[in-house]
């Protein structure tokens, strides 16, 4: 479970895209909903074009030709009154096609908008409609249709518009629904705001936007009318007696039944293999929706091993006695018009024990991808390759699924940005963490449920006991991210990779769940690999830092030193650009422009369309991390000769005088 | 009545004025046979804000600010309370918010994906508010919306992308194109740069001044980050629980908070300088109780669960407003009768 959770919310974060060009592409990839749509593609041609293929009239044959087998002539042979079934077969596609649009499209004309209005309207209008639909759709359908057909007597065309109606209700709740949850999205507000009038959101903004299921929901209704007409016509309250009807036709087979079994396959396949192929169009259709809105992360890649030893980091990388060595890995992707580009290049990082590293660049710059990476769970069209990548002296690069399995959640503990995304909303957030520790630890349900009581305990959730048994909506942002940290915990890793654990919440909560980390690892001594893009919450925690830009390491260091003296432009600029509590002179600095797409990396230093101190020689050619110092590393040609502005430090000896504090004056 | 704002000078025209609003919810049921209760998430809120000012409105996560935010927009109905913005009393509306209001009071939201339509591009987006205000369409409108995108610094080849196309800066950035196209008095902010990178929030912010400059628009900031507000705002109010409980200038409040809830606040935003964290770490550890669930205490300060100055009189009644020495004024039993001096005591 907590694979499939993980691997989830991996997804969701790295989602590049969701264009309808990636579904067309998808479809073409998926061989079966081809092949059913090729199935439909057929019936339609062979309706069209009835006229033109089928070799006799449907409704004329001699009644002394009747009932003839297969021949060269009548390939499928003749019925009672001699007609030829073959071009009965093909003139019953068009009536089943004619009277599928006819009923679909009463539905869609009438279902959509009436739902898109009650959806988005709600209140009486809601309510009233929805009372009819239910009252309609209380009744069974046949005995609807038959009832009313009773009163505006048979015909084909009429007893579609029946069945119409009854299919415009099911849309009718369908879209409702769909409508009453896209009325909260955000974007509606967004056009609210801009002045956008009830029309122009409803059939603007929201009908685009829920047509995906509808779509589906509209193949799977041809299917059903196709169904429908048989039934009526076999009935003989759809197509009259004569007409080329597949319903018919099974119905003339009944009669004849005695002298020839036959008669009744060729209609019965027909209607076999088209309903058949519209559901199953549908249910590929379906399919490839909820996959995108998965981000298509079906599977994950393990890491493979590098041939050689890649070339020895810098100095500055290493720690005498690290948790975590990472050497020389580089993930790629395929990216869109640019072929498989690497996003993570030739990054080395060393964790050491009983540290925390602080891994921190703007959105893009891989650093997710690299965490990713350690836990072997780097979505599917992503490619991971290290020289090694060594816990605690043992290379997980070239480990398998289920070996590396073992190891995430076992010795590494995860982290995401989501909390209450990344827990299942089914599911008590004690039978959870509970869950990682039967399954890692093999504790039985009592031990597992006592232990979980002393993590929620250490995590400092109150009254742990009793939380056990309440799901995660019911818990805060700060209070979920703790369950995760208890889940990370529950095997007792030795290292702890949190990406982004604070992101998502406000402030206050934020320092209370760093504290919580400071706190785990001076109990537990393990290693913690913290990512982020605030350098405040490096600052706050991290012993070392590592910068990325752009899929490479551009610095790294004792957090303290580098956010002192930064030697990259990029720390300089990181730095300078945060917001700090002091008085403000001009305007904010920032760093220009924003990381360009992997696509667009360059081959020189990648960070100089940005840099204020590029020169001509930085984009000459790549630019190695190289050392700068006993403990420090820096990828730029001029960090020795720039001075780099860093954190100003404190004027004078830090007190433990507050920074900002209240100035109380006692009531008279 | 005067505002009396960051730089100490006093305005008169003003835009916005908020009396008493309150906003409640229906809460969850205790059982399946009980009437709801009610969750107040708004109690009692003034504002004011003057034409071309910030003000900021701060307070953590639940505190009330977006549903504030969304009063003002019309987005919500108030169960309490009068807001008369750009010369509107919004109370007034019916169901159709008149345009006028619309082009008045414009929005910048949280999340700059999900506020824009994914199955538009955005030169749709842009051209939406000028079809629909000024019924604008065809070549003049192009143009518009070409000058709008060059205003926030944008180019001609993202008309044609739609918004997961862009990165999360620029989508905030046609954000703000849009509430820009109408040329409104006001645009309210809800957390416009939380979503953002550290080195795109000052972008923005500095966005955001460049289009006051030129426009005289005003902002109504709303973010949980008093360092990105104080760099943002003229004004700043702290939220706590659905009440404002301290207002004042920018680096009043920042520099000398008279809230308890507001020095919390300011304790808890980290500092890159590694060595004055250690000691804002001490700081934030002193003050940072964990926050209270469960309904606001019906008397007396809703701070008062967490508060390290509590006395008995908090737990009694709320407190008064009482004006701040430095401007603004604050809602403690701390404070009281004459104006409190800078000093600390
Ligand atoms: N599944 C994927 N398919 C294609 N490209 C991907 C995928 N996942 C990540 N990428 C690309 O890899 C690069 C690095 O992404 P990553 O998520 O590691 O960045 P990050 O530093 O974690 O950023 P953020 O702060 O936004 O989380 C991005 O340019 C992204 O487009
Ligand atoms: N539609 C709603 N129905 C019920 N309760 C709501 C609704 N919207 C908000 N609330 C409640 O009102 C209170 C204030 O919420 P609001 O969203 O205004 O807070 P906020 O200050 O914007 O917080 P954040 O920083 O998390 O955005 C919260 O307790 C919330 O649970
Ligand atoms: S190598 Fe040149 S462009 Fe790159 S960071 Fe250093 S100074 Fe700037
Ligand atoms: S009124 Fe009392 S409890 Fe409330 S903030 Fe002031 S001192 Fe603290
Ligand atoms: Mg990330
Ligand atoms: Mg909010």
């Amino acid at each position: 479970m907590t694979e499939a959770l993980a691997t989830g919310t991996a997804g969701a974060v790295l989602a590049p895209d969701r264009s309808g060009a990636r579904i067309t592409a998808r479809l073409l990839h998926s061989k079966a909903t081809l092949f059913w749509a090729a199935v439909v593609l057929v019936v339609v041609l062979c309706a069209v074009l009835a006229p033109l293929i089928a070799p006799s009239d449907p409704l004329k044959g001699d009644i002394r030709d009747g009932l003839l087998g297969p021949s060269a002539h009548h390939w499928l042979g003749t019925d009672k009154l001699g007609r030829d079934v073959l071009s009965r077969v093909l003139y019953g596609a068009r009536t089943a096609l004619l009277s599928a649009v006819e009923a679909v499209g009463i539905a869609a004309v009438v279902g959509i908008p009436l739902g898109l209005l009650s959806g988005y309207l709600g209140g009486w209008t809601d309510r009233i409609l929805m009372r009819i639909v239910e009252g309609v759709m209380s009744v069974p359908f046949l005995v609807l249709a038959i009832a009313l057909i009773s009163v505006l007597g048979p015909g084909l065309w009429k007893s579609m518009a029946v069945v119409g109606v009854v299919y415009a209700m099911t849309l009718v709740r369908l879209v409702r629904g769909e409508a009453l949850a896209a009325r909260e999205e955000l974007y509606v507000d967004g056009v609210r705001v801009a002045g956008a009038g009830s029309g122009r959101i409803v059939f603007r903004h929201i009908l685009p936007n829920i047509t995906p299921p509808l779509i589906v929901q509209i193949t799977l209704m041809i299917a059903g009318a196709i169904i429908a007409e048989a039934t009526l016509s076999f009935l003989g309250l759809g197509a009259q007696a004569g007409d080329a009807s597949w319903g018919s036709m099974l119905s003339d087979a009944q009669a004849s039944i005695r002298e020839s079994f036959f008669l009744a396959l060729p209609p019965g396949f027909a209607i076999l293999l088209t309903v058949l192929a519209f559901n199953q169009v549908g249910d590929g259709i379906r399919d490839l929706f909820a996959r995108e809105a998965k981000a298509g992360s079906m599977g994950v890649n393990p890491v493979l091993k590098a041939a050689g030893q890649g070339e020895a980091p810098p100095a500055g990388v290493f720690v005498d006695d690290p948790v975590l060595s990472v050497r020389d890995l580089t993930v790629s992707f395929p990216q869109p018009g640019a072929g498989r580009v690497a996003v993570v290049q030739g990054m080395s990082l060393d964790v050491g024990r009983g540290e925390i590293v602080g891994l921190v660049g703007e959105s893009g710059s891989g650093k997710s991808v690299t965490a990713m990476s350690l836990l072997g769970l780097v979505p599917d069209p992503g490619r991971v390759r290290a020289a090694s990548i060594r816990l605690d002296g043992r290379d997980l690069a070239g480990l398998s699924f289920d070996e590396l399995r073992k190891v995430r959640g076992g010795e590494i503990g995860v982290v995401f940005q989501e909390p209450i995304a990344s827990l299942n909303p089914a599911y008590t957030v004690g039978d959870q963490v509970a869950e990682v520790l039967r399954e890692h630890a093999g504790l039985s349900r009592a031990q597992a449920r006592e232990r979980v009581v002393s993590l929620f305990g250490q995590v400092h959730i109150p009254d742990p006991a009793a939380r056990l048994g309440d799901y995660p909506h019911q818990f805060s942002g700060g209070m979920a991210q703790r369950v995760m940290i208890a889940m990370a915990l529950a095997s007792g890793p030795r290292l702890l990779v949190a990406d982004e654990p604070t992101t998502a919440l406000d402030v206050t909560v934020q320092g209370q769940v760093l504290d919580l980390l400071l706190e785990l690892r001076e109990q537990t001594g393990m290693s913690i690999l913290v990512i982020t893009h605030d350098l405040g919450v490096v600052a706050d925690v991290a012993d070392r830092v590592a910068v990325m830009y752009a899929g490479q390491l551009v610095e790294c260091g004792p957090t303290e030193e580098v956010f002192r003296r930064p030697s990259h432009p990029y720390t300089e600029g990181l730095l300078t650009s945060l917001p700090r509590n002091v008085r403000r002179a001009g305007r904010l600095p920032s760093i220009p422009g924003v990381v360009p797409p992997p696509s667009a990396w360059a081959e020189g230093c990648r960070f100089a369309p940005r840099c204020a101190h590029a020169r001509p020689e930085c984009s000459a050619g790549p630019i190695e991390l190289a050392a700068g110092g006993r403990d420090r590393a820096a990828r730029c040609v001029r960090s020795h000769d720039l001075t780099l502005t860093g954190v100003r430090a404190l004027a004078g000896e830090p007190s433990a005088a507050p920074l900002a504090s209240v100035r109380i004056e006692k009531k008279p | 009545m005067t505002i009396t704002t960051g730089d100490g000078t006093a305005r008169d025209a003003e835009l916005l004025r908020v009396r008493n609003l309150t906003v409640t919810f229906p809460g969850r049921r205790s059982a399946p046979w009980r009437r709801p209760g009610k969750v107040v998430a708004v109690n009692g809120l003034d504002l004011d804000l003057a034409g071309g000012e910030t003000l900021g409105l701060v307070g953590e996560s639940g505190s009330g600010k977006t549903t504030t935010a969304r009063a003002i927009l019309r987005l919500l109905r108030p169960s309490g309370g009068t807001i008369e913005a750009a010369g509107f009393t919004v109370g007034a509306f019916g169901r159709r918010v008149p345009l006028g209001y619309r082009r008045a009071v414009q929005a910048v939201f949280q999340d700059p994906l999900g506020s824009l339509d994914p199955t538009k591009v955005i030169g749709d987006i842009l051209a939406e508010p000028l079809a629909v205000h000024f019924g604008l369409r065809g070549t003049e409108r192009d143009r518009r919306v070409a000058a709008l995108l060059e205003q926030v610094g944008l180019a001609g080849h993202h008309l044609r992308r739609y918004p997961y196309e862009l990165s999360g800066g620029q989508r905030q950035r046609v954000s703000i194109a849009r509430a820009l196209a109408v040329e409104p008095k006001l645009i309210v902010l809800d957390e416009p740069v939380s979503a953002l990178d550290v080195s795109v929030q000052s972008q923005v912010v500095n966005l955001l001044e460049d289009v006051q400059e030129r426009t005289g628009v005003a902002y109504l900031f709303v973010a949980h980050d008093l360092a990105v507000v104080r760099h943002a705002c003229d004004r700043i109010a702290v939220m706590y629980r659905s009440r404002i409980v301290e207002e004042g200038p920018a680096d009043r409040i920042c520099e000398s908070p008279a809230h308890p809830y507001t020095e919390a606040l300011l304790a808890a935003v980290p500092d890159p300088d590694p060595a004055r964290q250690r000691i804002q770490r001490r700081r934030r550890r002193e003050l940072g109780a964990p926050a209270p669930t469960g309904a606001v205490p019906a008397t007396g300060c809703p701070f008062a669960s967490r508060c390290p100055h509590r006395m008995p009189v908090c737990t009694e009644s709320f407190p008064d407003w009482t004006p701040v020495t430095g401007g603004g004024r604050v809602a403690c039993h701390l404070h009281g009768g004459s104006p409190t001096t800078p000093e600390e005591t």
